[in-house]
């Protein structure tokens, strides 16, 4: 329900969405309709009690809804007219046609009979809809990647994964124990122990582009990480959104000096070197001076072409 | 308290009794037989007015029709089961299951209480859910903006959306929409509508408007655009390819804008359409060495001139 709606409002929208839901879990207990409905037991009686006073026209025993629930179990007679349940709101039903649409691009390639059914279900939806409006989820996570990933943190077994390292732009084939999955940032991470590293590290899960479940003979022990963030700081030279959102810094000021930290060298430099006018790196000075070499390295080559 | 309980009871009897009917119910008939219109003609008046958007605010729709053809002037009342009642068809197990996934995307994010009054609704129908057999899928929506149910709201009625929009230079300009989409690329979310001062349709990123986004009523009739497609909106729309080299096995970012690629041995040269020379410099930039531009010539002398600049801001 909106946030906009009134609470007497939004109590009247769930006595009516009550009526169907009891047609077809009649004998359910009080304590778990509650639950369903999200209000408290005291409530839920309270809303009981009021329902029992609505019906046709007439309102005499033979016209009023009939409900049994002072044995603590709920039953319903006597409401043909509300039995069937509402239409779903737009709100509702907008975000079900975007829910559906990150199911379908999450959905492995090979499970033709559940990407049928929601197709056949967004049709449905639309129609509910009643308006040519587009709506669409574009995920670059691989159904089959999250999938396995999932399975693999739930029997604590191994991957064998290839993953796209954009800091280091190399595409690399590691063995993994992945420990957990995390959204940060609108992207999705997983946290692993690497064989390669033999440490822990954090995956991109959109840069996986395979992963297949592999066994591994170590038992991974939680050992301490050991990587530490790297601090780094930076003035700002010139004002621009890229600048802005690759460091995340929301209103920028020409000329200030900001301090940031990062769990990656190779990111720093090329953060840098991407924003080109805009940003001066201050320290770390080993980065500095490297950022220095590698532009006048690249100049060089376009001086002798 | 009293009263408010009076008052959802009045409403429940009401939608009861217009659905119940099967013609048209006068004012005079439901004061007359709904339970709860008490007082003077004026007040029982005001309150079915009010009732009325109450219930329309629920998103249950009153037809108003005339009750006798005899009687032109009076109207009549009463709501079509086929608009109240969820229609979704025959609804299969499997399908139970994929709509509750759906609804679980929203987990705390924006649209969680609408899906969670949807699930209940859908469970209503006394179909039992199937659960799907491919564990862990269970993905999950971004939370980019809170404002998504303005833009839905406004979507539905094709109102206007008016927002301060950050432009790539950092400034911050009104825009006036109407939207008729929203989207979501790699946990971004996106709207897109006819802007009301070139009368074109736009995307925005609604992580970079700048504070609240405004809703406007809009009287007019809207024509909802038709040639557009969401998948569009991602491509560039440009006729201005870069030639570049890119080293092999480096670059994955760039190459996927890729238009053509052509072996060159240790590296490939590939085009790619320009956006903007800035945006695309930046790219380039960013993979340093591993990325050489011959042209179009404004982008190599502009990625030199960047050069130039590092070298003397950190030597």
């Amino acid at each position: 329900m909106s946030r906009s709606v009134s609470a007497p409002l939004q109590r009247t929208a769930r006595l009516l969405d009550l009526v169907p839901f009891l047609n077809t879990h009649q004998g359910i207990a009080l304590k778990e309709l509650a639950k369903h409905f999200d209000v408290t037991p005291a409530q839920m009686s309270a809303d009981l009690t009021t329902l029992w006073m609505c019906g046709l026209p007439g309102y005499t025993p033979l016209e009023l809804m009939d409900l049994e629930f002072e044995s603590g179990y709920v039953s319903i007679r006597n409401a043909p007219t509300l039995s069937k349940p509402r239409s779903i709101t737009f709100q509702e039903c907008v975000a079900l046609l975007l829910g559906l649409d990150l199911i379908t691009s999450s959905l492995p390639d090979d499970r033709q009979d559940l990407l049928t059914a929601t197709d056949s279900l967004r049709q449905r939806l639309t129609r509910i809809l009643g308006l040519p409006i587009k709506l669409s989820v574009v995920t670059k996570t691989s159904g089959a990647v999250a999938t396995a990933i999932a399975q693999a943190i739930k029997s604590s077994g191994g991957l064998h994964i290839r993953y796209h390292s954009m800091y280091k732009d190399l595409i690399t084939e590691r063995t993994v124990v992945p420990v957990n999955l995390y959204e940060s940032d609108n992207h999705h991470y997983m946290s692993a122990y690497c064989f390669t590293a033999c440490d822990y590290r954090e995956f991109r899960v959109d840069r996986i582009d395979q992963a297949t479940p592999t066994k591994v003979s170590v038992d991974v022990v939680e050992k301490s990480r050991n990587t530490e963030k790297i601090n780094f700081s930076i003035r700002i030279m010139g004002s621009s959104r890229d600048v802005t959102e690759r460091f995340a810094i929301p209103h920028p000021t020409i000329g200030s000096s900001i301090e940031l930290s990062s769990y990656s060298w190779q990111w720093i430099q090329r953060s840098v070197m991407a924003s080109g006018e805009s940003v001066l790196l201050s320290t770390p000075l080993e980065i500095r001076a490297e950022i220095a070499k590698k532009a006048q390295l690249m100049l060089n080559r376009y001086k002798e072409a | 308290m009293h009263t408010v309980s009076r008052k959802i009871e009045r409403l429940i009897n009401l939608t009861i009794a217009l659905l119940a009917t099967q013609r048209y119910l006068t004012k005079s008939e439901i004061f007359r037989t709904v339970e709860g219109y008490e007082g003077s003609v004026e007040t029982k008046e005001r309150m079915f007015e009010r009732d009325k958007d109450d219930l329309r605010t629920l998103g249950i729709t009153i037809d108003v029709g005339s009750f006798d053809p005899l009687f032109h002037d009076e109207a009549g009342y009463r709501i079509r089961s086929e608009h109240y009642q969820l229609d979704l068809g025959e609804i299969t197990p499997t399908e139970v299951a994929l709509l509750s996934l759906a609804a679980d995307a929203w987990q705390g994010a924006a649209f969680a209480d609408a899906t969670q009054s949807a699930i209940l609704k859908l469970s209503s129908i006394g179909v039992p859910a199937d659960p799907i057999d491919i564990p862990g899928l269970s993905p999950k929506l971004s939370n980019g903006s809170a404002d998504l149910e303005t833009v839905t709201e406004a979507i539905a009625n094709s109102d206007f959306l008016i927002f301060d929009y950050l432009t790539s230079d950092l400034e911050s300009l009104e825009r006036t929409i109407i939207p008729f989409a929203l989207s979501n690329r790699s946990g971004l979310w996106y709207v897109s509508g006819v802007d009301q001062e070139i009368q074109e349709v736009r995307t925005f990123r609604l992580d970079r408007v700048q504070g609240v986004i405004k809703h406007g009523k809009n009287k007019d009739p809207f024509e909802f655009p038709t040639a557009f497609e969401l998948s569009e909106a991602d491509t560039v729309a440009s006729n201005r390819l870069a030639v570049i080299d890119v080293r092999k096995g480096k670059g994955k970012a760039l190459r996927t804008l890729a238009t053509s690629v052509k072996d060159l041995g240790e590296w490939d040269q590939i085009k790619v359409p320009i956006h903007t020379v800035g945006s695309l410099a930046a790219e380039i930039l960013w993979h340093g060495e591993d990325v050489f531009v011959h042209e179009p010539a404004d982008l190599r002398g502009y990625v030199i001139e960047q050069l130039e600049i590092l070298v003397s801001n950190h030597e």
